[in-house]
């Protein structure tokens, strides 16, 4: 036997793909042990669908069940009136409107021929347990004043501390230069020199003599 | 064409294209009259009642035949439970619309078919009869059965290797 049988009723089935199909046929039309095979397969395959349930048969059941159906379901819904019809609601849609519907009617109850002045009396009233006296605003902070760091100076703090030093900073951004020196250079040259000596180009605020644990006198919180 | 299962026009459309393959789905599952056109009657019921939109008629046929295999299935199990008492009231579908010697022989093949499909295991059975009898491909089976075509292909296959040695035992008479 070159072809199996599942192969051969694939094949009676009409289910079998190219190139198979025509292989399958053509292997059939030389070998007779296949086509005998096959032969077999095909009256079987004949007489069981053949002993099907046939049109006759079915056509009274058929009616039947319809009429049926018919009378208890599809012409009893028809005469369903208005007020017997089943409405379907879903449950967040009626409670959203029962609170609506509340909330509307209350506030008509509370509000209905009161002047503006009395509505203190309706509206209930939180009241605070606390004194104002007794409330204290406290800085953690505060007693701490001596261990203040040097990020929680202000520049204008650190320049005026300089100052009372005797120190001359000139403070720059870095790239920026003040307008009337760049209006007389020319490209590519470096930059003049301001007459005043400059300690540090950048305010180099580590090199200072601010120390912690040092405030000035100027320097207020 | 949308097919909306509460629409009467739908509704009908189905039924008088649908009803035949359910009817022959249920009586070559249970081999009782009777007992398929209740569930006939059931599936189709479910089928208006349920108000299922389909794409398609081969989609609400799908449906339909999935619910009568399913009823089918359940009554046969119960069958088996009560075998004693269904076996008295087993009712065959009357021969009178066949004549001749021809039909006779047809006839008695078709005892010999009907005790051999009953016979068959439920798994092989239900692949048989959906594509002998309701003439579904293996692909339209695989989707009413939600198993693979390649799972359909091997079960036809041992449902008609049984079939084969069983009617084998008996003459097999084929026109």
């Amino acid at each position: 036997m070159c072809l199996d049988d599942q192969i051969l009723n694939t094949y009676l089935d009409g289910e079998l793909a190219e190139p198979w199909r025509t292989q399958v046929a053509e292997h059939l039309n030389y070998c007779p042990a296949c086509n005998a095979r096959y032969e077999q397969l095909r009256i079987l395959h004949k007489v069981v669908s053949s002993s099907r349930l046939n049109e006759e048969e079915i056509a009274p059941y058929q009616q039947k069940v319809l009429k049926f159906i018919e009378n208890n379901y599809v012409n009893k819904r028809k005469k369903i009136g208005f007020i017997h019809r089943n409405f379907r609601v879903s449950m967040p849609m009626v409670l959203a409107t029962a609170a609506a519907f509340v909330f509307v009617l209350a506030g008509a109850f509370l509000f209905q021929g009161k002047p503006a002045g009395t509505l203190g009396e309706i509206i209930p009233q939180v009241a605070s347990s606390t004194q104002p006296g007794s409330v204290v605003q406290v800085r953690t902070t505060e007693g701490l004043a001596s261990s203040r760091f040097l990020e929680s100076y202000s520049l204008e703090e650190i320049l005026q501390y300089l100052d009372a030093k005797g120190y001359e900073v000139d403070v720059r951004i870095k790239g920026i230069k003040p307008v009337g020196t760049i209006l007389n250079q020319a490209p590519f040259k470096a930059p003049e020199k301001t007459d005043t000596p400059v300690a540090n180009e950048d305010v180099d605020l580590e090199a200072s003599p601010l120390e912690p644990g040092q405030p000035s006198e100027g320097t207020a919180e | 064409m949308e097919i909306k299962s509460s629409d009467n026009e739908s509704f009908r459309h189905v039924y008088s294209e649908v009803f035949p393959i359910v009817m022959r789905v249920a009586y070559h599952v249970t081999y009782n009259m009777d007992v398929s056109e209740d569930i006939c009657q059931e599936a189709f019921i479910r089928f208006y009642e349920k108000n299922i939109s389909f794409r398609s008629v081969d989609e609400a046929k799908y449906w339909l035949i999935r619910v009568t295999k399913n009823l089918s299935i359940n009554v046969i199990k119960r069958k088996s439970r009560e075998q004693a008492v269904v076996e008295k009231i087993k009712k065959t579908p009357s021969v009178t619309v066949r004549n001749g010697e021809e039909a006779l022989i047809n006839e008695e093949t078709r005892l010999l078919v009907r005790d051999a499909v009953e016979k068959l295991p439920e798994k092989l059975k239900s692949v048989l009869v959906l594509k002998e009898y309701a003439d579904l491909n293996y692909k339209q089976i695989a989707e009413i059965l939600h198993i693979s075509e390649s799972n359909v292909k091997v079960r036809v296959h041992r449902a008609r290797k049984i079939m084969e040695s069983m009617l084998d035992r008996e003459e097999m008479h084929v026109s």
